[in-house]
């Protein structure tokens, strides 16, 4: 179990040092003018800017530059934005709005999409299993740019329930949001229940299960239900670390001050460090959730030993 | 000794279990498959009662219908009674049948890897039913679970309660599933092919093991099985099975010294035996009958190699009474028995 730890965590440090140097090439490749970014549309004098481009180290060679910069993130430090704000504030104060987007969308997927793929499970070519398989290849083929601004449209001004826009988040006004984040994967996690379920209520251990003369409601809750979550509960742990990366057009939509939104604004007035700094955030959520997903995925099913 | 032909008219409860014609289909989009044709059988306690049949013939199709786990659909029972001290399961209300099922009657399964749970520990699994049927707490439970798994004769029972079942070699898991079931003191076990996915001698330890509990627990036991060798050791009676029906059935002795079916014989010669070294060993000819179209007449006619036409083409053989509890389903069992065919 230690051996593994340590095997995943160098692999972690791997995955991260080269996911952090392809978005610097990529960013350092567009070859905007972050001078002229940062100016906006004020001039700029050949002296401001020979003394900015020395300020910023932008006169260094390109390898010298990122591992100044990688030198910086691995003390903390994810430096500065072209304006001047440290990224560190930033993202210490968007970071949890779109955590808080995260969850309440992952707990939309297990309330509507795991509770539906049972049910559609259990009564298996019933009209609720026909009826959620045709509403969930709609959700599948609708895509969040026009699930977001109609929910906004339909829920916060047709009908006045939530507020338009979200802004620095208070629960309450996340909850559309969350729910439109959601939708997407709820589609997906019903899909998977249904299929996991109905795989396992086949199971010999079933038969086995029922032969022990107990309730149905033991032999689904309980042996049934152990043996679905374990890829039931993959799916969400990498989902959560997609759904707090993937929350650009949602953030964008209902103007939620949260990473995406951060990283979408970066991303336009091309603030390499900002950009760089947020995706390097973003990887490393998504590192710790597989590691956690894989470590679960040991204590559900006992048959997986890490060595 | 009852004749086994009995009618629906005779009166239940002389049996600890008894099955009484029995029919079973199966609905399929393909169509209808009938699995269970009219099968009766009956157990007393402390009695070993051998179930022998091929793949298919419908052997544990009626052991679960008994235990009530029958997929239904697209399983169905249109006819038969199934008696457990003189009541009729198959016309209880579901919770009154759960109450007898895994406490009066219980089952253990062919392949003990893919019918325990591998998410639980093997003493979760055994004293599964202790905390959930009766009053005992979880703490109780587990010790009780701990004896049974020395009952079952599993080494180091007490170190081992915590593993789970893929920890256990293929011998001491199926000795885990007769622990499971014999948590709740059963009356009846029915055993499913038990050594089936067991090497040989794992196979004679099991067999020992079972007719060691059935008789120290003066259980009954119906030991379901295709292999002629197990049974000789261990049974009291033998029925015979074949595309859904009991064809003969008879006390071990008499079966092995005279079979009253062409199929008995044809089985009982396809075992190996050391005095034929050097012969080429006998086989049954063909396969076993497709269960959406049966046969007409004798079920068997096609693979018999006493067939005789048109009797054995045209009528169904009905269940002869041949005495000492014997019956024979074959147009010429009493000739068969006397050694005057083939």
């Amino acid at each position: 179990m230690f051996r593994y730890l340590v095997r995943r965590f160098l692999q972690m440090i791997l995955v991260f040092i080269a996911t952090t140097f392809i978005v610097y090439a990529l960013m350092y490749a567009t070859g905007g003018d972050p001078i002229q970014a940062l100016a906006g549309e004020r001039p700029v004098s050949p002296t401001q800017r020979a003394q900015l481009v020395k300020e910023y180290g932008l006169d260094q060679p390109f390898w010298k530059r990122y591992l100044d910069y990688l030198n910086d993130l691995l003390h903390g430090d994810f430096g500065q934005t072209l304006t001047g704000r440290s990224i560190n504030d930033i993202i210490a104060e968007s970071l949890p709005t779109t955590a808080k987007l995260a969850v309440i969308a992952i707990l939309t997927t297990i309330l509507v999409g795991v509770t539906a793929g049972i049910i559609a499970a259990i009564r298996r070519g019933g009209i609720f299993d026909n009826s959620t398989l045709i509403l969930t290849l709609i959700i599948i083929g609708v895509p969040t740019v026009v699930l977001a601004p109609v929910a906004q449209l339909v829920f916060t001004i047709k009908l006045p329930w939530f507020p338009t826009t979200a802004g620095e988040g208070n629960l309450y006004a996340l909850l559309l949001p969350g729910i439109v984040l959601g939708a997407l994967s709820v589609a997906t996690a019903m899909r998977l229940t249904r299929t996991s379920f109905s795989e396992n209520q086949r199971s010999d251990y079933v038969r086995t299960a029922r032969s022990k003369g107990l309730p149905t409601r033991r032999v689904v809750g309980v042996h049934i239900l152990r043996n679905s979550l374990i890829p039931i509960v993959t799916f969400l742990g990498i989902e959560l670390g997609a759904l707090m990366a993937g929350a650009i057009v949602t953030e964008g939509v209902f103007n939620i001050n949260g990473v995406g939104f951060q990283l979408a604004r970066a991303l336009r007035t091309e603030d390499t460090p900002l950009v760089v700094g947020i995706v390097s955030v973003l990887v490393i959520i998504f590192l710790v959730a597989s590691l956690v997903v894989d470590l679960l995925y040991a204590v559900l099913d006992p048959r997986i030993r890490y060595e | 000794m009852t004749n086994l032909q009995v009618g629906g008219d005779q009166p239940a409860g002389q049996h600890l279990l008894e099955v009484r014609d029995l029919f079973v289909e199966f609905h399929t989009r393909d169509g209808v498959a009938k699995v269970i044709n009219g099968v009766s059988y009956h157990l007393d306690a402390g009695e070993t009662l051998a179930v022998l049949g091929e793949s298919g013939s419908g052997k544990s199709v009626t052991a679960q219908a008994i235990m009530g786990i029958l997929d239904m659909p697209p399983a169905k029972i249109p006819k038969g009674q199934i008696f457990y001290n003189g009541d009729d399961l198959l016309k209880m209300a579901e919770n009154r049948r759960r109450d007898i099922r895994g406490k009066d009657i219980s089952m253990i399964f062919q392949d003990a890897l893919s019918a325990l749970n591998p998410v639980f520990s093997v003493g979760w699994q055994i004293s599964e039913t202790l905390r959930t049927r009766t009053e005992m707490s979880k703490d109780a439970a587990m010790k009780r679970a701990i004896e049974l798994m020395d009952l079952v004769k599993i080494p180091g029972a007490k170190t081992r309660v915590k593993d789970y079942p893929h920890q256990f070699s293929g011998g001491m898991r199926q000795r885990v599933m007769i622990a499971m079931s014999l948590a709740m003191d059963p009356k009846v076990l029915i055993a499913d092919e038990p050594t089936t996915a067991l090497d040989v001698t794992v196979q004679a330890q099991i067999m020992d093991l079972l007719a060691d509990l059935r008789r120290d627990l003066n259980m009954g036991m119906i030991l379901i099985t295709h292999d002629l060798g197990v049974v000789a050791d261990v049974a009291d009676r033998i029925a015979v099975m074949y595309a859904g029906r009991i064809i003969e059935h008879a006390d071990v002795h008499s079966i092995y010294k005279q079979p009253a079916h062409p199929y008995t014989r044809g089985l009982l010669d396809s075992i190996p035996r050391l005095d034929h070294k050097g012969t080429e060993l006998a086989t049954i000819k063909g396969l076993p009958p497709n269960l959406m179209r049966l046969p007409t007449g004798c079920k068997y006619h096609p693979r018999c190699p006493y067939v005789q036409k048109p009797i054995c083409v045209d009528e169904e053989p009905r269940s002869l009474n041949l005495g000492n509890g014997r019956t024979s389903a074959c147009h010429f069992a009493k000739e068969m028995l006397d050694g005057n065919l083939g």
